[in-house]
């Protein structure tokens, strides 16, 4: 493959390079700085890509290889994460005049209760052991197969199945126990709460019920509960999307707000 | 031809039937010692990692409520089960031989787990646990039987595995 068909397939290929390494890092700098690495270390080992596998699987096992080196040396965040960057918001008087001013200034300001779905996913996923949290999202939300994702993360057929078993099983609890657009009972409201406060013009309840996760809910079916969350995340590109800049911003404060708990915490 | 296929058939079904072993208990004086084995088609590699995730044991072990700890050679586990919910037991992890044998106990006695392969790549689970001591006469009568706690647990393990090993 020669540099130039390469530079063209990497552009075609790195949105969701750089989209699945966000969900994985929860920071833009860490997923900006593993794409541009990736494209350094693939450009540097281009002759070595045989095309056993697609160009695509190739780069997000580059990709994956970077990330896990940076990741694992940090300590994986609570189940409670949203709770705690809820907790730490109220009190920050910043965080909020920021976010109200993207929401009143940036295109990409809006706040949507799907994309907020997406955003409590990426940041209770961390939660998750590793290898589960990287498994989840390559097969989940990227489609890999499960073939493939053996040879993304080096290791076995087995163990892919294992990984994405036990992850959304633990996903699929936790989502249970604490959403509240899926359980009556579930403790945490931010969707709602945050409409109120972005939209206030909104009939919350009518904007939400535009979700599939929504409409679906009242049959408590998990694993299809489960599915549609996982479509939400598929269909939207956190850096583009009409609501990425507000997210962002979101996201930047509940990993701040976990890296001290961690701290604190050790 | 049509009887030697019945007998064969019979032949499979019978070495099947030999690697799944309900629950027995075999009393002495000073020790009793619960054993059970099933056969398992899964991958051993996935019936290891359930085996080791402490945390993971309470969503799909219908006989365990908790596990606190890593399940790592010398470390400790907190073990709640059924069976005995009011009390914690301190396990020390003694071997681990990696998707082979776990070993776990305390003073009064240890757990064995042992995965063997088999030639139609299925894989027997064998759990075996030996509890006494030169006291066990005092109290042997106020431990309860482990055996149906034993055979649900293998039930357990088997039916994990195989949702696992046959997911998409």
């Amino acid at each position: 493959m020669t540099v130039d068909l390469f530079n063209r397939e990497f552009e075609t290929n790195k949105g969701q390079l750089k989209s699945y390494l966000l969900r994985i890092t929860a920071s833009v700098s860490d997923a900006e700085d593993i794409v541009h690495d990736t494209y350094i270390k693939a450009v540097d080992k281009l002759n070595t890509f045989r095309g056993e596998s697609s160009l695509k699987t190739w780069l997000f096992t580059i990709a994956s290889n970077l990330a896990k080196d940076n990741l694992r040396a940090q300590k994986r965040w609570t189940e409670n994460v949203t709770d705690l960057g809820r907790e730490s918001a109220m009190h920050n008087k910043q965080f909020f005049q920021e976010a109200m001013h993207i929401a009143a200034t940036s295109p990409q300001g809006q706040f949507e209760a799907k994309e907020h779905i997406a955003f409590c996913f990426t940041c209770i996923s961390k939660s998750l052991p590793l290898e589960q949290q990287l498994c989840i999202f390559l097969k989940e939300v990227y489609e890999f197969k499960v073939s493939e994702i053996t040879g993304i993360l080096d290791t076995t057929e087995a163990m892919v199945k294992y990984y994405l078993h036990t992850g959304r099983s633990k996903m699929i609890s936790i989502f249970d126990g604490r959403c509240a657009l899926i359980n009556k009972e579930g403790t945490c409201h931010q969707c709602s709460e945050l409409n109120g406060v972005f939209n206030p013009k909104q009939n919350t309840q009518e904007e939400l019920m535009k979700t599939d996760l929504l409409k679906e809910a009242a049959t408590g079916n998990k694993e299809r509960l489960f599915d549609l969350r996982m479509k939400i995340l598929q269909e939207l590109d956190p850096f583009t999307s009409s609501a990425a800049d507000l997210q962002l911003h979101h996201l930047e404060h509940n990993r701040q707000v976990m890296e001290k708990y961690m701290v604190n915490n050790a | 031809m049509k009887t030697l296929l019945i007998i064969l058939s019979f032949m499979t079904a019978t070495t099947a039937m030999a690697q799944n072993k309900k629950a027995t208990t075999v009393r002495k004086t000073f020790s009793r010692e619960t054993s059970v084995s099933i056969d398992i088609k899964a991958d051993n590699a996935i019936i290891w990692a359930l085996l080791t995730n402490a945390s993971d044991y309470a969503r799909w072990n219908s006989t365990i409520i908790s596990i606190d700890g890593k399940i790592a050679v010398g470390e400790t586990i907190k073990l709640k089960a059924k069976l005995d919910p009011k009390r914690t037991f301190k396990l020390k992890v003694k071997e681990m031989d990696t998707n082979k044998r776990l070993v776990w106990g305390d003073a009064m006695g240890k757990r064995v787990y042992t995965l063997t392969p088999n030639p139609d790549r299925s894989v027997t689970f064998s759990m075996d646990e030996k509890i006494g001591g030169p006291m066990f006469p005092l109290f042997a009568k106020m431990i309860p039987s482990f055996d149906s706690s034993f055979d649900q647990f293998a039930t357990d393990l088997k039916k994990e595995s195989e949702t696992i090993m046959n997911s998409k």
